[in-house]
């Protein structure tokens, strides 16, 4: 039963949020605490040992090696990680992990909390509940550990966008689906908190979840085993354009304190020093770049006025509203633009025209001012603009 | 409707706004006692008013917030002309930009 004075769910899902993308330093005691809280919770002795690692894809290797796939990362050439991880784990002596005991400690009681809160909710408040708490910190939360769980397996590929494309063999993409899979196996901390905001306003944080709840106050990913425990460190950088998506141009987006990074231009990966690279661009650089999602960012950096000036484009309608544009690229959808001007003129008279990206499909400019502001064509008649 | 903008203001009856969003406590209002509906980014321009009523702001910027002006009031901003809207209740919508899907980056 739920239990405690329940606060006002906006400042449970803010406080959620903020621990969600929190960065700096673990606070490593209080972490450690909260792991011993879920284990004795969970009816186990505390681990023996904490091993603490500066970032998710750190744990990932040690915990695939602990799943005794350490021969494999070897036969795929992974000789720096997999020492590292030889080097983490022997600081520990002749201490064995033991088994995971993620079920114990995680999976279950959180299932059990999910499945009486569901319940008691019943079929038509439940989907209200979540859609209040942590839906609405689910889709930030989740494509960030996404992208990290993906850039955990790139490790042993080197797939990522910033490495040059190498030849990816049989052994290295075996060895990139045990370090995703490896991280399967985490607590995602604070990465939990779209669940545990929604646990929190049901008053059921009280329970068996506390420890788990304090971890992620306090930390990063982390591997329960019976003896040991991984634990990582948070982000020491992140930085996010309003919706929430991964953006920076002048460094990594995502970075943890070991230089596992992610650079990221408005969520769409890119590779490390892309947008200082693109100081000479030309329309004819952009439209020979082969993939789609780093042409969108280099037009998205060069100007989508500029590349429409200086490649002829012709408008595809025009009204009251607006201009429509479009760009054809190969193998891509088109670029379709809406160029608006400001109502209001500049102080020197002029009207400043600005242009947004809208769906492909789009007709008409009218068409595509009103889905800007997510209206109907028919109905978007604004009876004083300015 | 009315346009400031990047801001879309629309009027909408009482009993459609949802309970739990009537529930939200009053966004803050800056210091000269204003409700901001959007602060620009580059800018630090803002759509404000001063009048009386209430702005509420769910976490998620996608989501769009709701404003009461229970006498009306004068929305104004530092590049865009003032609006007087009459007193009701409103929805207020950012501009949003269309993001494609996923597509398929170029295989190796």
């Amino acid at each position: 039963m739920p239990t405690g004075t329940v606060r006002e769910t906006h400042f449970v899902v803010g406080d959620w949020q903020a621990a969600g993308f929190a960065t700096g330093p673990a606070d490593r005691a209080r972490a450690e605490a909260g792991v011993a809280a879920a284990y004795a919770s969970a009816g186990l002795k505390p681990p023996e040992r904490y091993l603490w690692v500066p970032s998710p894809a750190r744990g990932a290797v040690a915990a695939a090696v602990i799943a005794g796939h350490g021969e494999a990362l070897e036969a795929a050439g992974l000789d720096d990680l997999l020492e590292q991880a030889r080097t983490d784990l022997t600081d520990l002596g002749d201490l064995t992990a033991g088994p995971s005991v993620l079920t114990d400690v995680r999976t279950r009681p959180w299932e059990a909390e999910r499945a009486a809160a569901c319940s008691e909710q019943g079929p038509e408040q439940w989907p209200r509940t979540w859609a209040d708490t942590g839906g609405l910190l689910w889709d930030q939360v989740q494509s960030l550990v996404a992208r990290v769980r993906g850039a955990c397996g790139e490790q042993a590929t080197g797939r990522s966008l910033g490495a040059r494309r190498r030849r990816s063999t049989r052994e290295k993409r075996e060895a990139e689906a045990l370090l995703r899979a490896a991280t399967l196996d985490a607590v995602l901390g604070q990465h939990d908190a779209p669940w545990l905001a929604l646990f929190e306003s049901l008053g059921r944080l009280d329970g068996p979840l506390t420890g788990l709840a304090e971890v992620a106050r306090s930390a990063g990913w982390w591997w329960p085993y019976e003896r040991l425990v991984i634990l990582s460190e948070r982000p020491s950088e992140l930085y996010r354009d309003e919706p929430g998506r991964l953006h920076r141009a002048d460094g990594p987006a995502l970075a943890y304190p070991d230089g596992f990074a992610l650079h990221a231009w408005r969520g769409m990966p890119i590779p490390a020093g892309f947008v200082a690279s693109l100081k000479n661009l030309t329309p004819d650089r952009i439209s020979s770049e082969q993939n789609a999602e780093l042409r969108r960012v280099m037009l998205e950096i060069f100007g989508y006025d500029r590349y429409l000036a200086e490649t002829g484009a012709r408008p595809l309608h025009r009204d009251e509203t607006g201009v429509l544009w479009s760009i054809e690229l190969p193998g891509d959808e088109p670029v379709v633009m809406v160029e608006v001007v400001n109502s209001t003129p500049e102080p020197d008279g002029t009207h400043r025209t600005y242009y947004l990206r809208v769906p492909p499909d789009t007709r008409t400019a009218r068409a595509g001012v009103a889905w800007t502001f997510g209206v109907d064509e028919a109905d978007y008649h604004p009876e004083k603009q300015t | 409707m009315y346009r400031q903008g990047d801001v879309l203001i629309l009027p909408v009856p009482e009993e459609t706004v949802p309970r739990s969003v009537r529930e939200l406590p009053p966004s803050p209002r800056d210091g000269r006692g204003r409700m901001v509906l959007a602060l620009g980014e580059a800018t630090g321009h803002a759509h404000a008013l001063a009048a009386p009523g209430t702005l509420l702001r769910t976490p998620d910027p996608l989501v769009p917030d709701h404003l009461h002006l229970p006498s009306g009031g004068r929305l104004v901003h530092e590049e865009h002309a003032a609006i007087t809207l009459p007193k009701g209740w409103y929805r207020v919508v950012r501009q949003r930009e269309y993001v494609p899907g996923s597509v398929r980056v170029v295989a190796d």
